[in-house]
């Protein structure tokens, strides 16, 4: 098994990121966040459209915005009784903290056009994640970030 | 209509088992119950509202229901549900864990086929096809889900025994100054980086390089 | 609560091919069984969770003087490091790792390999150092440096074939570890170089 940075192609930005960490720490704790998320019935980041109806173009705005609203908002409210979870979040984070660095770098160099549609849907996830009480939508939010890391 | 009394036990283990995206929802009998169980079963697109029935799986005695019609698009997550019925008793819904289809399949190893001349062999690879409705239909390969996909070769020489690996993107493989009237037993496994997922080894495919002309 | 045990002192780091331990040295106490406990602290905990502290549960009260921190510190960004020490209740202030650790500093060395000619083909066989790593592996005809062949190999589950060879040349091969995570290099390993006769490989 080879782990295996990628070239993410996000509209004009071309980004190697390495996702493999972020997957590997997800994978491990998938199962026991998705258990703790009860509610079946809204997706914070697929509601109301998924994020595979993006235009091209949008993509590493969005992308940039998520990786934000999962560092500024998610993790923190994420802190769980089990040290395992808790260490496993750690290394989501900080890896989330380094692959945001070099979307980041996308932007300076103006390969990140935010059109109307990607601040909609950043709005669009923000409303669902204020929807709910903190510490839910937290959890909700982590257990989707297959979703993200699929949909990139 | 008016739930039953609830009390028989759950059904168990409700999972779904995935092979190229070819998704049924398997569970085990509940606990202690003899034959005459029947089930029915529900499912959910996450993140929408709703419970939707699957009429062909309304009292069915097996333990089992293909549900990959209903979760055929892979950039959505899914939940299913059990209920079981027994001399009027009933379960209680029984859920699967969120399934992705796209990160929770599993692979069929690629489709080997191989050819020789005096010197060489030629390798062709198949990746397997994603499920599809009917044969008719539109038939997309795994090759198309997963761009990254790549191919881990063996090649073994039977008289030497020795076994030599190959990784390839694309899905050729000529491999040249062999030795002839030699047997080469030829698998192949799929391997994708991201999501990280890879297929067995496929069974391995035999083949004897020609004799060799010139030397009369 | 009393604090009478002094902090534990010359506190490092040992890293090498992505693997890390932290490592102190030992505090001795007559007749007394000490043990420690070691927590990390990611860029992400300084700056946006109020600089916490996050345990290790295996290195939580134990009495070895090395943890394997690296299932813990798999981001590239810069870590810090703390131990303390305890006998029974009492404890000692925390030891902390001067300055910070990140993964990207990790030495990588050369990795292991053996090159066969097997009949007209070069092949190679490396050492599986982990998923983090692969391997840059260059080969060339022998007095034809100038035209060196480069292979990138993922997979390392056995021997991998590199290219034909031309009948009685001498072919020349050397290696290096790439970690896509950090992207850096190890230098190259020792060159080997392989002659074919037959199906004996003949060493050069």
């Amino acid at each position: 098994l080879t782990a295996g940075n990628k070239i993410f192609h996000l509209g004009p930005c071309r980004v190697s990121l390495s996702i493999t960490e972020i997957r590997a720490g997800f994978n491990a704790i998938k199962a026991s966040i998705q258990a703790r998320d009860p509610i079946k019935t809204l997706s914070i980041l697929s509601h109301p459209y998924s994020l595979h109806k993006v235009k091209a173009s949008d993509r590493c705005c969005i992308a940039l915005h998520l990786f934000d609203f999962y560092v500024d908002k998610v993790f923190k409210h994420c802190k769980a009784e089990d040290s395992y979870l808790n260490r496993k979040i750690s290394s989501i984070a900080n890896s989330f903290l380094s692959a945001r660095r070099k979307l980041e770098q996308c932007h300076q160099q103006n390969q990140c056009p935010c059109g109307q549609e990607s601040d909609e849907k950043l709005e669009q996830v923000l409303v669902n994640y204020e929807g709910l009480n903190v510490t839910s939508a937290a959890i909700k939010s982590l257990g989707e970030l297959d979703i993200l890391l699929d949909w990139m | 209509s008016g739930e039953l009394y609830c009390s028989l036990p759950n059904p168990r283990n409700v999972r779904f088992e995935s092979v190229n995206m070819k998704n049924v929802l398997r569970w085990s009998a509940p606990e202690g119950t003899g034959d005459g169980v029947l089930y029915k079963v529900k499912y959910s697109v996450y993140g929408v509202g709703k419970w939707i029935r699957k009429p062909e799986c309304r009292n069915i005695n097996r333990t089992w229901c293909d549900l990959s019609s209903e979760t055929s698009d892979y950039e959505e997550q899914y939940y299913a549900s059990v209920k079981a019925f027994l001399n009027g008793m009933c379960s209680n819904w029984t859920e699967t864990t969120r399934f992705n289809p796209l990160t929770d399949t599993k692979i069929d190893p690629p489709m080997v086929s191989v050819s020789s001349t005096e010197k060489s062999i030629s390798i062709l690879l198949t990746a397997p096809e994603k499920w599809k409705r009917s044969p008719e239909g539109k038939s997309i390969s795994l090759l198309q889900v997963y761009p990254g996909l790549q191919y881990n070769v063996s090649v073994l020489n039977k008289k030497t025994k020795k076994r030599w690996f190959f990784s390839i993107s694309n899905n050729t493989l000529v491999v040249p100054w062999l030795e002839p009237e030699t047997a080469y037993c030829v698998s192949a496994q799929i391997h994708v980086t991201t999501p990280l997922l890879h297929s067995g080894f496929s069974n391995e495919q035999c083949i004897a390089t020609l004799k060799d002309q010139t030397t009369k | 609560e009393d604090v009478l045990l002094p902090a534990p002192q010359n506190i490092s780091i040992l890293s090498t091919n992505m693997k890390h331990f932290l490592t102190w040295s030992p505090l001795t106490v007559q007749k007394e069984t000490v043990r420690y406990s070691v927590e990390f602290q990611g860029e992400y905990e300084r700056e946006y969770a109020n600089e916490s502290w996050i345990p290790i549960c295996e290195c939580s009260l134990v009495t070895s003087t090395v943890c394997n921190i690296t299932e813990d510190i798999s981001a590239t960004v810069a870590y810090k490091l703390r131990v303390r020490a305890y006998i029974g209740v009492r404890r000692s202030e925390w030891g902390t790792l001067k300055g910070f650790f990140s993964p990207i500093t990790t030495s990588l060395t050369p990795p292991l390999m053996k090159v066969i000619a097997d009949g007209y083909h070069l092949l190679v066989k490396l050492e599986d150092m982990g998923p983090a790593f692969q391997f840059c592996v260059v080969y060339w005809k022998k007095g034809q440096e100038s035209r060196m062949q480069q292979k990138v190999v993922k997979e390392v589950s056995s021997v991998v074939h590199l290219d034909t060879m031309e009948a009685g040349a001498a072919y020349c091969v050397k290696a290096q570890t790439y970690v896509e995570a950090i992207n850096r290099s190890s230098s190259f390993s020792q060159t080997q170089c392989v002659r074919t006769q037959g199906d004996r490989s003949m060493w050069l």
